[in-house]
Order: structure tokens, then C-alpha cells, then sequence
């Protein structure tokens, strides 16, 4: 079972990055209620586009104000291990779906997807890291 | 003028971007060029597969060459500052990737292929890396 930390740092990331998360959600469906009901133009298209990605700046904002407040340097290597794992993978993934998108006619796969399959992929490794220095 | 010093780990980093990041690079840009744009071929099933496994290549030996030099590097200045130019380039990717992706739903012409990803994700990070050197110069 996941221990509960104490540490203020870990704290203020997690709530930060769950007050960020849940923006994205609602930016996300507030841009596309905005495209379906109002048929937006001009400055208003732009504004909706650029919604949904103002959380995600801010959450890798917080991110590396984390690895700033953060003490402990054991931590702070396995969170940028886990990043780096999620990166890579998914640098990975894409570049494998756009060959096979240009030369095969693979699915086409949505650019939205990128921070969820990233964020998926981050957490995978992270759970690997932690398990590999358990 | 510029002084040229470096860890080991930086050395071998160097080493291994050169002698194996740059010829794989090299070498998909030549098959690239005879393969897909002079004889336009399409290859299809396992043979996709492997060619695109074969242009995911530079891309996983960067990251594996970028993961031992952080497990390598002793000085935690040059660490930080990697990690700084990588955490930036991941916001700024993904940031660029949804307003792209978002603008593609509304019609809008900043359209990005899934496969530009890798290099919106390097020109960031190698862009942020200098700009962090000349701040701490």
C-alpha cells in the first residue's frame, strides 16, 4: 500500500498538480462546448485554443518549482527518472505512429493525446523506479 | 573566450552522440531519401513495423545516451542544468502539441504531425540549455 508522505514540498507538487489537472479538464471541455455551440472566429478561436494548454505550462512550472523546494535529492532523481522515462516513451510511441501513419496508413492519432499518453507513461515509470529501489 | 572543460561522463556522452546517434541519423536520412523519395517505397505489414522501429532509433539512443550521462555525471550543477533544458522542453512540447491539436479542431492552419513531436521536444530543450548556460555565465 502507497505510504502517505509528510514532506510539504511532495505536498504543495500533488495539490498544485491536482488543481492543474482538474483546469485542464475543464479548460478542455469549455474549448470544445466554445467550437460546438458558439461557432467562435477571430481572436475568440485562438483564445479557445491556447486554453486548454495554459494548465499544462503551469503544471510543468510546477514541476520544476517541486525540484527547487524539494530537499530530499533521492526523490527529486526518481522523479526525474520517472520524467524521463514518460519523455522518452513517449517521444518513442509518436515517432513509431507518425512512420507508420505516413508509410503504413496507421490510425491517425490525435496531437490532444500527447499529455495524457505522457502523464500515462510518467506514471508508469515512476511506479517502476520506486520499485526498482524498494 | 570559451574554456572547453568537462567531466568524464560529459566526455562519454560526446562519445557515444557522436559514434552512435549521428551515424544512425546519417544513415535513415540516406534510406529515408533513396527508399522513400526516390523509389517512393510503401512498405506494409512486419516490414512497416520494422522500419518504423528503425526511424525510432536515434530517438530511444538519445534518451538511453541522455539517461546514462545523468546516472553518470558527478557534478550536480551540469546535472540540473540537463534537467532543467529537458523539464522545459517537455512543458513547452506538450504545450505547443494541445494548442496545435486545438487549433487543427477549430480549422485553424498551426497543423503539427505526430511525428514533429521529437523535434519540437529538441529544438526546446537544446534552445533552453543555452539560454540557462547564459544565464549562469
Amino acid at each position: 500500500m502507497e505510504c502517505k508522505t509528510n514532506n510539504p514540498a511532495a505536498k504543495r507538487f500533488t495539490y498544485r498538480f491536482l488543481v492543474m489537472m482538474l483546469l485542464y479538464a475543464v479548460f478542455s471541455v469549455l474549448s470544445t462546448c466554445g467550437l460546438l455551440l458558439w461557432h467562435p472566429a477571430g481572436v475568440l478561436i485562438w483564445l479557445l485554443a491556447v486554453l486548454p494548454a495554459l494548465p499544462i505550462g503551469v503544471a510543468v512550472v510546477f514541476t520544476g518549482l517541486y525540484m527547487n523546494e524539494e530537499k530530499d535529492d533521492f526523490q527529486r532523481a526518481v522523479l526525474v527518472q520517472a520524467l524521463l522515462g514518460g519523455i522518452g516513451t513517449t517521444l518513442v510511441v509518436t515517432t513509431v505512429w507518425g512512420f507508420l501513419e505516413n508509410y503504413a496508413h496507421f490510425r491517425r492519432l490525435d496531437i490532444l493525446m500527447l499529455w495524457p499518453l505522457y502523464l500515462v507513461f510518467v506514471v508508469i515509470s515512476y511506479g517502476m523506479v520506486k520499485a526498482r529501489y524498494r | 573566450m570559451e574554456h572547453h572543460t568537462g567531466s568524464p561522463a560529459k566526455f562519454k556522452f560526446e562519445d557515444r552522440f557522436l559514434f552512435i546517434i549521428v551515424p544512425l541519423f546519417v544513415l535513415l536520412g540516406i534510406l529515408d531519401i533513396w527508399g522513400f523519395h526516390y523509389h517512393h517505397l510503401h512498405p506494409t505489414g512486419a516490414l512497416a513495423y520494422m522500419c518504423a522501429f528503425l526511424y525510432s532509433m536515434p530517438m530511444i539512443a538519445f534518451i538511453v545516451v541522455l539517461g546514462l550521462y545523468l546516472a553518470e555525471e558527478t557534478d550536480d550543477f551540469m546535472r540540473a542544468l540537463w534537467v532543467q533544458s529537458i523539464l522545459w522542453g517537455i512543458g513547452a512540447t506538450l504545450a505547443i502539441a494541445n494548442f496545435c491539436g486545438a487549433s487543427a479542431r477549430f480549422g485553424l492552419d498551426p497543423h503539427l504531425g505526430i511525428s514533429s513531436i521529437q523535434f519540437v521536444f529538441l529544438l526546446v530543450m537544446i534552445f533552453t540549455m543555452v539560454v540557462i548556460k547564459l544565464r549562469y555565465r
